[in-house]
């Protein structure tokens, strides 16, 4: 048996997690689908012989939960019928999954016979069929409607292609050319990482690999450990809300969680969160996992990998049957919402434990747009869009304008090649003024994008929140403003609800405005330079800079009046008669019906 | 025959370093402190004073080149321009929104970098042309001139000017061009379509900001330069190094500073590249190691790999370049660089999981690792390797620093080896294993990152530090020979004495291979050829001096990503295209292990060319002769290899000793670095003056 020493730790860790980082990169180099590329919506990972996760590579934070699902799924299902050359697929929420546009391709590592670890890898899909394009649409009602279920199979078998499931795929989904390059993109991936494995192996031979797959994992949770011990011991709860699921329209949904520290171990619980709905937004128990794990590390320090080891310090508990924990039939397609905000929730109650160190509520996380037909050639087309972009404000510091959200680190896609690819034209993506929560540090600023639709039909599906229930303020700052759809703003000026799914025309103008972000800290207490830049720069009317903040701006000579700055403030001061400021502020949920007066 | 020497001049925090190589193989350093505000003083005051030395003077210099980190330093220190935007109605935000990630998960505190262009000088005109260069709405002129208007109004240094799909159709962005021009003819002006007539509008926005918030401060400063140089007799011509790797002329750098702007690495690499030709290498990876960070790239085929595009001051990503998002966009081919916080000065630490740790952090120059004596109270990667007999304690920077080796034992002592149990020399060696172990992530990133495998070739290792490690390293990715440069520890500058003048051309042009018309690529090529000539002509290279070389960034259709392959001379006709497909998926399946079949279609995504100015012969000479001589400090010392090895009593040798080849341990201690060979290893000098140590 090795013994363990401290410096051929920090070797394997670096081999093994490098490996694990160039299984990322290929995914990200070979990608068709600008899903995975620009949105990194994918990750990479080795597990240890007994499906252990042992290193996750860098890629998204909402997956940190996903690979010790998929593995407990494999092994259940396939351990003692594994050997060289096998390759599993699957994607089912109810048996390991998560979604069905995440494919998960996972290839069992073997030495002389003897199997040593798993390459495993997940990528969101453009499309797995089912009845809407993009297969992501938050108004199913049942899993079945949402596309292809893969249960846990063996794509290869010994090496040898079952054709069998690739003609099943390429029949159910609309872009099979597509989905097969990322799915040779995810074969590449566990390629790269199986030949490297070998290396390491050689290195170290059979036995020390074991070893060290474990020690990695026991490090981690040892570094978790002692972090946790820092923070304070203590119990703390916080509640958010869902405006709807798009299909219950109006009917709220409650979040609710209650973070438990003792020592350096800490309990994540969700009981009192909604039981699952019938709009696709139900998350899998691994999803609400990463989303506890994403909350937790962001107050841990860096530099901790990540694996089981983390895990085991952090407990997550859902009820099965809520909408953190759904059972069959739930549908989930659309559950990165759910998730978004979990995260978001998580950072409530964390501020409440932390208040000199978390922030408040950002835009709500991404909202997802798509929007697929077929045009005259009846050739399909299906453009899929996540963007967000507005941080809640810091306790140190503003929210950041235009930077995604902690939970899923994405990318925007071009604006040029959207237009280059696909029937869409974007007509402006830009900032909205007046939106961002106020407060000594402001909400980050949210910005709209306008779509407009080239071919004569398509089916626009949108998936988009925090219009009822808006970002919250933290410790005095005030709740950001709504999030707003609207089917051409130009003519018409329709308000549309946060989730819809309808036809659109040639021509037709769809506009997305995020929500803006909460406020940290009393306005009143805001740096006047600070205001008059936002006022300079066109983020703040000289009126809000009045009504919130108190500051008076000369704008011919971009200067502020201090004297008239004082005398608004202290009114301000007086007639709100606060004893402390508020630790949470939310605005009163404003219905659809009302809003469009 | 009059001896006539070339001059390569490398500017860095502290110090400028001047290196003269004569037509005879002579050579000439010179080190003096940077003149910090006004750099070019330095530059023309050092070869005053080589003048005076040597008896030379400025008739003798046939040409001077310039790596220099003026453009850079604007950047990280934001002490550019007042640049004025002008884009298009409904984009304002751009430039600042970027591409919206962000470089480092879980942090609550990340700060995206201030935008070069605030909101309010970032102005808006309505106007908008689709992506097949389709006028949607035309740009009326009182409405460009009102946005002209109002930026001169708040008084910019400069003016960019980048519209949405403007290269499809660039017209309403010469509109606007030429009434800047007409306005204000001397203010600075950057427009997208001139600078990168490529698709994806945050990167143009961001390179054209980045050009224009630039030209001013490089203008004035390579106008004082030749200012300088003409007041002090050298006519000379000047050429500024450029982040790809080839030099250009003060007048083109002036117009084009974004291609400047990673100036200051590119001299090693390029060096190296011009020493591995004349050895006939094929394959090497370059490893630049100093006192904070580690660098690698890769040259295969004679050639240096590039990035098109890169983040300036985008800090250093530990292990992984997946986490963009830091720094300034820059879509500018140059040279594709690894770079990792390991150096010298890298505090070696114990984290709270156990492990042995070196770096990111640095103990820096002050206080320095603990045996400099200067304060420094946490172990570096520096006391590692005086612990180990890796360097010489009585002989740093030729015995001008003296060491406190005692102290470094002491403090790794009580702070690592205690703690973690273990003698110090296992400590120490620990240390520098782990080191290297980081340092193995730049140089894996470079290679196998891109399908290559490392053991195919050389590791040429220069910088301070990059001698002391390489032979380690190359051992452990499988490498079978290690190549140490003459000077290396001033190897950045000698480096531009061997590099070449090169324009880089590209353009935006979206076609599937098998449906375009062929004979409109075949003219926007020939017309990028005639640009490219035009200018080599400009600067003197006619003829068989001036070389073209075409290369197309191709992908599947539907792909994202780009690889680019080389174009041979000869018309774009149907036997080219099956020539580029064959090309494209041998490449892809070089890079990443599969290729589609034959039916998938390919896609044209940019065609690219490059201009190079060649000189008559390698520039390599035969004989190179330093006019330092070495003087060894003592005969051996002990060193640690490793518990296989233990304490070994270790030759030191000078340079000249390895005439014949030596078998290590060895150390080779030097002025400017220390080479250590590794015990089996084999050293011996070359014809050229290089340490070459086989494995």
């Amino acid at each position: 048996m090795p013994v363990s020493d401290p410096i051929a730790l920090e070797l394997f860790k670096n081999a093994i997690f490098s490996i694990a980082d160039e299984m990322a990169l290929t995914v990200f180099r070979t990608t068709y689908s600008g899903v995975l590329k620009d949105n990194m919506d994918y990750s990479t990972g080795f597990a240890d012989a007994n499906g252990k996760l042992a290193a996750q590579g860098l890629t998204l934070p909402g997956h940190l939960g996903s690979v010790p699902t998929a593995m407990e799924s494999i092994m259940r299902h396939f351990d003692g019928d594994m050997a060289e050359g096998d390759v599993f697929i699957m994607n089912d929420p109810f048996d390991g999954g998560m979604h069905l546009p995440d494919i998960f391709v996972i290839k069992p590592l073997f030495h002389e016979g003897e199997r040593l670890a798993f390459a495993c890898t997940v990528c969101h899909h453009i499309d797995v069929g089912g009845r809407v394009a993009g297969s992501n649409a938050s108004d199913s009602t049942e899993i079945y409607a949402e596309g292809l279920r893969i249960a846990p199979m063996k794509l290869y078998d010994k090496g040898v292609l079952n054709k069998t499931i690739m003609t099943f795929i390429e029949k159910n989904v609309r872009l099979p050319v597509q989905l097969f390059g990322d799915l040779r993109a995810q074969l590449a991936a566990c390629h790269i990482g199986e030949k490297q494995f070998a290396e390491l192996v050689a290195r170290h031979g059979p036995e020390e690999t074991k070893f060290y797959l474990n020690e990695v994992i026991d490090y981690a949770e040892r570094l978790t450990r002692a972090a946790i011990q820092e923070l304070p011991d203590g119990q703390w709860s916080f509640e958010d809300w869902i405006d709807d699921d798009g299909v219950d329209y109006g009917k709220p949904i409650r979040l609710f969680v209650t973070i438990t520290k003792k020592g350096g171990h800490m309990v994540v619980d969700w009981t009192g969160t909604n039981p699952q709905v019938k709009g696709a937004i139900n998350n899998t128990l691994s999803f609400t996992k990463a989303a506890s794990y994403t909350g937790i590390r962001s107050v841990l320090p860096p530099g901790i990998p990540n694996n089981e080891g983390v895990f085991r310090a952090i407990e997550v508990i859902c009820p099965p049957g809520t909408v953190g924990n759904g059972v069959l039939p739930a549908a989930c397609a659309a559950r990165g919402l759910t998730g978004f905000r979990m995260t978001d929730c998580m950072f409530g109650a964390l501020a409440m434990m932390l208040p000199d160190r978390v922030k408040a509520a950002g835009d709500g996380g991404n909202t997802g747009i798509s929007i697929g037909g077929y045009d005259s050639a009846r050739k399909p087309f299906v453009y899929v869009d996540f963007t967000c972009g507005a941080w809640g404000a810091r306790p140190f510091a503003d929210g950041l304008d235009g930077n995604s959200h902690m939970f899923a680190n994405m990318a925007s896609h071009s604006i040029e090649v959207t237009e280059a690819e696909q029937p869409i034209q974007l007509l402006a993506y830009e900032f909205v003024a007046d939106k961002a929560g106020a407060g000594k540090y402001r909400g980050g600023v949210p910005f709209l994008r306008d779509y407009k639709f080239l071919e004569t039909e398509g089916m626009l599906q949108v998936r988009s929140d925090r219009r009822d229930h808006r970002p919250f303020g933290l410790y005095g700052g005030s709740p950001g403003g709504p999030s707003e759809n609207y089917l051409n703003p130009d003519g018409e000026n329709r308000l549309l609800p946060s989730k819809l799914t309808m036809t659109v025309k040639g021509g037709d103008i769809f506009r997305h405005v995020l929500a803006g972000a909460g406020g940290w800290g009393d306005p009143l207490e805001r740096d006047p330079a600070a205001v008059l830049r936002d006022v300079r720069n066109e983020l703040l009317s000289p009126a809000k800079a009045l009504a919130d903040y108190g500051v008076v701006i000369n704008t011919s000579s971009w200067t502020v009046d201090i004297a008239a700055t004082e005398l608004r403030r202290a009114e301000i001061a007086k007639a709100r008669g606060w004893t402390e400021p508020p630790k949470v502020q939310w605005h009163d949920p404003v219905p659809l019906a009302r809003a469009a007066e | 025959m009059t001896v006539t020497y070339r001059v390569g001049v490398d500017i860095g925090g502290t110090f400028t370093d001047i290196v003269l190589l004569g037509s005879d193989g002579t050579i000439h350093t010179k080190k003096i402190s940077s003149s910090v505000g006004n750099y070019a003083q330095a530059i023309v005051d050092g070869l005053s004073e080589v003048f005076r030395e040597t008896g030379l003077d400025g008739g003798a210099i046939e040409e001077i080149r310039h790596g220099t980190t003026v453009a850079s330093n604007a950047i990280l220190e934001h002490k550019g321009a007042r640049v004025g935007l002008i884009t298009t109605k409904g984009f304002r935000d751009v430039l600042e929104i970027r591409t919206l990630r962000m470089p480092k998960l879980y942090d609550l505190a990340w700060t995206k970098p201030e935008p070069l262009v605030e909101r309010y000088l970032r102005r808006v005109v309505d106007e908008r042309v689709d992506h097949a260069g389709h006028v949607d709405r035309a740009l009326d002129p009182a409405d460009a001139e009102r946005a002209v208007d109002a930026l001169l109004a708040e008084k910019v240094e400069a003016i960019a000017i980048c519209l949405l799909n403007s290269f499809a159709n660039p017209a309403h962005e010469l509109m606007l061009r030429d009434i800047v021009a007409r306005k204000a003819p001397h203010l600075p002006l950057s427009v997208s379509c001139e600078v990168l007539p490529e698709i994806k509008e945050y990167e143009r926005t961001s390179t054209t900001v980045i050009n224009a918030y630039v030209m001013p401060i490089v203008a004035t400063y390579l106008h004082a330069l030749r200012r300088g140089l003409d007041g002090a007799g050298i006519p000379a011509r000047l050429l500024l190094m450029q982040s790809n790797g080839g030099l250009t002329t003060d007048t083109a750098a002036a117009e084009r500073p974004m291609n400047i702007i990673e100036s200051g690495p590119a001299g090693g690499v390029v060096g190296a590249q011009a020493l591995a030709r004349a050895k006939k290498l094929e394959k090497i990876i370059t490893f630049d190691m100093g006192g904070t960070t580690a660098k690698a790239s890769m040259v295969e085929d004679g050639e240096v790999a590039r990035a098109q595009e890169y983040a300036v001051g985008a800090g250093i990503m530990i292990g992984s370049r997946l986490l963009t998002g830091a720094g300034y966009t820059l879509k500018v081919p140059a040279i594709d660089l690894a770079e990792v916080g390991a150096g010298g000065g890298s505090h070696v630490w114990i984290d709270p999981g156990g492990a042995l740790q070196a770096g990111p952090e640095s103990a820096g120059a002050f206080p320095g690792p603990v045996c400099y004596d200067k304060g420094g109270e946490a172990p570096t990667i520096t006391d590692a390797n005086v612990l180990l007999g890796y360097i010489n304690p009585g002989h740093l920077v030729g015995g001008a620093v003296k060491l406190n080796a005692d102290k470094a034992r002491a403090v790794f002592e009580e702070k690592i080896a205690k703690p973690l149990g273990m003698t110090v020399e296992r400590a120490a060696y620990g240390a520098h294993l782990i080191a290297a172990s980081n340092m193995i992530r730049a140089i894996k990133a470079v290679s196998t990152e891109r399908g290559r495998d490392p053991r195919e070739f050389s590791l040429f290792a220069f910088g301070g530090n990059g001698p002391l490690f390489a032979a380690g390293m190359a051992a452990a990715l499988g490498i079978a020979r290690v190549i140490v440069p003459p000077s290396a520890g001033l190897f950045s500058s000698f480096g531009l004495l061997y590099a070449d003048v090169e324009h880089h051309y590209a353009r935006t042009f979206r076609r599937l291979l098998r449906q375009a018309d062929l004979g409109e690529i075949d003219r926007a090529w020939t017309a990028m050829a005639g640009q490219a000539n035009g200018q080599l002509a400009e600067e003197g290279f006619t003829g068989t001096s001036a070389r073209l070389k075409r290369s197309a960034a191709l992908h599947y259709k539907g792909q994202s990503y780009e690889l680019t392959v080389p174009v041979p001379d000869g018309p774009i006709d149907a036997r080219m295209v099956t020539h580029l497909e064959e090309a494209f998926g041998q490449e892809h399946e070089r890079t990443y292990g599969h290729r589609a079949g034959p039916d998938e279609p390919v896609e044209l995504v940019a065609i690219q060319l490059v201009g190079s100015g060649l000189r008559e012969g390698s520039g390599v000479p035969q004989n190179v002769r330093p006019s330092r001589v070495e003087a060894t400090g003592e005969a051996s010392r002990r060193a640690w290899f490793g518990d296989k090895h233990g304490w070994m009593e270790t030759p030191v040798v000078s340079r000249a000793d390895l005439a014949e080849a030596k078998t290590g341990p060895l150390i080779i201690d030097e002025y400017d670095t220390t080479c250590v060979v590794p015990p089996g290893a084999r050293a011996e000098r070359d014809s050229a003056g290089n340490i070459v140590i086989t494995l």
